[in-house]
């Protein structure tokens, strides 16, 4: 076995499967408070990235209303990269005040929230297309100016050259994966979260703004989404409008593999997928993307919750 | 402190509460009995702003209450313990009680409070690191009421804090709801347990059907002959 291969797999899967992470994580924040899947997330992440590509100055196609449309400015890639997820987060938040509080307010079934999200997915999907066009884009190889294209682990002799690019991920990455989680765990806030996910009239009688905390779980929702929209962008490039939808269905490998609304087990499920991915035998490309889901298949055969999700019979 | 006037509150038709009138002045316990069904969680419930009143007036201290979200409410200084302790199961004692000062930010303060309350509830301080669904009813009882007073409240709305307990427990839970009095809390209430509630209470109303037919000092109530005969019998 060549272990400069085996290492730069194992590298690729990492980097690929943090970035399944955080765009779970998404799922996993507003799964947790309102046991919802929101469909509208994956174009969140889709938004994500070509916000930041618009912002480090990249130019659109002929297609579309913003037909050649390019900023007068170019950002540096990183603030692009923030300044791009903080935006999908506002979207998210909007995509809250239109299409969730309303439902939540009349005490709709979760069912009809979820198709709601639905329908604001296919929305977002056609804005985009409307325009923008339906071309690829990718970022300029020059986006992180200044680094090497590839870091080599090996030595002279024996290179194992790893791709700037996925070093950058792996470390926004776990920057995220490390900060939600003690938000989460350690925080006021994150207490608060999980009085309002175990019973919402309570955490009101405790002096907790139910309303305002699920706005910021939205935002936060969507920033991580449009964080793992760029870099996905960054890795491959923007497929298209429908680039986070594709995407989307393995994110949800990912929440369903890790147990539904588990931090932890989003983190856990996308580093599964994204290192057996990476595993995939070039002989066996043809497959890749059913990988994901053989995997979800029989984990779910043994752990119906999920790796780490809680029993699905609740003590009453 | 608490003025409610022609408090009506119905739940999809059905009349839960209808022209209700209460006062609660400051210092006082004021006690609501009533049978099963007649309202007096609804009236505790209209208070706190968890349901909305059809119509009616609610005030404390000069503030319209129906103006008001729950989280405000509480900001305001009233804390309300619910019919069903409602703790939070999923987490532990300690973080609970963390909860019940989330309205606060005077950090040592709160972490001398949680001390008190541990002094006052040493069951709790023996389990304050395990998961508040696992402790017995009598224990998360009192971990409800703990929890409502970290928020420091001038007035407390109790609901049925004897439900379903020990008779020990609940005398237990009394001797605690009079010592808070001493201590300058205002208490609004809510039992079935009548006897023991007009002997804690300076004053009582009583709820039949959505309405208060019968109010005044809790020792001429406890003389009267219909409470007598409809609740203490």
């Amino acid at each position: 076995m060549d272990i400069g291969l085996t290492f730069q797999q194992l590298l690729n899967g990492l980097s690929i499967g943090c970035v399944y992470a955080i765009f779970a994580l998404g799922y996993t924040l507003i799964f947790s408070i309102l046991r919802i899947i929101n469909f509208a997330h994956a174009s969140v992440f889709t938004l994500g990235a070509y916000f930041t590509y618009f912002l480090i100055g990249g130019k659109f196609g002929f297609n579309g209303l913003l037909s050649n449309g390019q900023l007068p400015f170019a950002l540096p890639f990183l603030i692009a990269l923030v300044v791009g997820a903080v935006l999908a987060g506002l979207v998210s938040m909007a995509i809250e005040q239109l299409a969730f509080k309303p439902l939540r307010n009349r005490g709709a079934d979760p069912l009809l929230t979820l198709v709601s999200s639905l329908g604001v997915a296919i929305v977002v999907v056609n804005v985009i297309q409307y325009l923008v066009g339906a071309e690829i884009y990718a970022f300029p190889s020059s986006v992180l100016s200044g680094l090497p294209a590839a870091v080599n682990f090996g030595n002279a002799d024996r290179a194992i050259p790893i791709r700037t690019i996925q070093i950058v991920i792996l470390a926004v990455s776990v920057v995220i994966m490390i900060g939600l989680t003690l938000l989460v765990e350690r925080t006021r806030t994150g207490k608060a979260l999980k009085a309002i996910a175990e019973d919402a009239t309570v955490a009101g009688l405790l002096g907790i703004n139910a309303d305002r905390l699920i706005m910021a779980t939205f935002f936060l929702s969507g920033f991580v989404g449009g964080l793992a929209g760029t870099l996905v962008g960054l890795s491959v490039s923007i497929a298209g409008p429908y680039f986070g939808i594709a995407f989307g269905l393995k994110g949800l490998a990912v929440i369903v593999l890790g147990g539904l609304g588990s931090i932890p087990g989003s983190i856990l499920g996308g580093l599964l997928i994204g290192l057996a991915e990476a595993f995939v035998p070039s002989s066996a490309i043809a497959i890749k993307e059913a990988v994901p889901f053989a995997i979800l298949f029989l984990v779910l055969i043994v752990r119906p919750q999920g790796l780490m999700g809680r029993s699905l019979v609740q003590k009453v | 402190m608490l003025e409610i006037k022609n408090l009506t509150v119905n739940y999809g038709g059905v009349v839960a509460l209808n022209q209700a009138n209460l006062e609660v002045r400051a210092g006082e316990i004021v006690t609501l009995i009533g049978a099963n069904g007649a309202g007096k969680s609804t009236l505790l419930r209209a208070v706190s702003r968890i349901v909305t009143a059809r119509g009616g007036q609610l005030t404390y201290d000069g503030h319209d209450l129906n103006r008001l979200r729950p989280d405000e409410v509480v900001h305001m200084g009233v804390a309300h313990v619910p019919e069903g302790r409602r703790v939070l199961a999923r987490q532990t004692v300690q973080d609970n009680l963390a909860l019940g000062a989330y309205v606060r930010s005077d950090t040592r303060a709160i972490a001398a409070d949680m001390q008190r309350q541990f002094e006052v509830f040493p069951r709790l301080a023996e389990r304050r690191n395990q998961l508040a669904g696992l402790l017995s009813g009598g224990e998360q009882q009192m971990l409800a009421i703990a929890r409502a007073l970290m928020s420091r409240p001038k007035l407390l709305l109790l609901d049925e804090p004897s439900l379903g307990l020990a008779p020990l427990i609940v005398k237990d839970i009394f001797r605690i709801i009079g010592e808070l009095h001493r201590q300058g809390v205002t208490i609004l209430l809510v039992e079935q347990n009548a006897r023991l509630a007009l002997e804690t209470a300076d004053r009582g109303y009583v709820l039949e059907a959505g309405e208060i037919v019968l109010s005044g000092p809790a020792s001429d109530l406890i003389e009267d002959a219909r409470v007598q005969q409809a609740y203490l019998g």
